[in-house]
């Protein structure tokens, strides 16, 4: 399933929590010129390391696609971090 | 037909025991040993999604605590990701492993290798006790 929400959270050291959702497919559609330009990046440096460009797209969204429910949370002591995929 | 429904079938045949005394026997074995539901013994064993790891620092004051849910499907993704790396490069990751003392040949890593390693890992749980830390690592 295709990710739909990136949640992060992080605790600062004074104890307060802050909280960013990412929705995935508008933060694409706002980012797509610059997607559009790593994917070109991405094809000139298959043509120079002579690797097939179709199939590392397919291995990179296999990748992307893979990361739904990915969680995680690290604590140390006043700091926290949670990152989710959903 | 489980066993102990054979002997008494078998003891009925024999004459050593009655119909009706058969009946109550194969009641009180059904009452006993409840069948599984329809489509249960069918049923596979679900495979495992997530890898699990879990670990809880307390050295210090305040404790760590790491918790990371990785689906498998991205260790599948990766390894397919690591069969795109051009030969040039694979030599030399391979070289630098092997000089920190990690002598893995990428190249034979394929991805029908790590679906059978994926299979077994249901069974696989890695469970360290310290007095200082705690780590689990498990499949879900």
């Amino acid at each position: 399933m295709i990710p739909r929400l990136v949640t992060l959270r992080y605790r600062r050291p004074d104890g307060r929590w802050r909280r960013l959702y990412v929705p995935v497919l508008p933060a694409a559609l706002v980012l797509s010129p610059l997607l559009l330009l790593a994917v070109l990046a991405g094809l000139v440096a298959c043509r120079v390391t002579k690797v097939s460009p179709v199939g590392a797209l397919r291995c990179t969204g296999q990748l992307l696609w893979a990361l739904t429910g990915t969680r995680i949370e690290l604590e140390d002591s006043q700091t926290a971090l949670l990152i989710s995929v959903r | 037909m489980n066993e102990q429904r054979r002997q008494i079938l078998e003891m009925l045949a024999e004459g050593k025991i009655t119909a009706d005394e058969a009946e109550r026997l194969i009641d009180a074995v059904g009452r006993e040993q409840p069948e599984p539901p329809p489509g249960a013994a069918l049923r596979p064993k679900s495979r495992p999604k997530y890898l699990r790891v879990l670990m809880v620092d307390n050295s210090a004051e305040e404790p760590s605590r790491v918790n990371i849910r990785v689906p498998l499907q991205l260790l599948r993704a990766g390894v397919r990701l690591a069969s795109l790396i051009p030969p040039q490069a694979l030599t030399r990751i391979n070289a630098a492993l092997d000089k920190s003392g990690v002598p893995i040949d990428l190249g034979q890593i394929k991805p029908q290798d790590i679906e059978e390693v994926i299979e077994q890992l249901d069974d696989v749980t890695v469970d360290i006790d310290d007095p200082d830390a705690k780590v689990q690592v498990f499949c879900e």
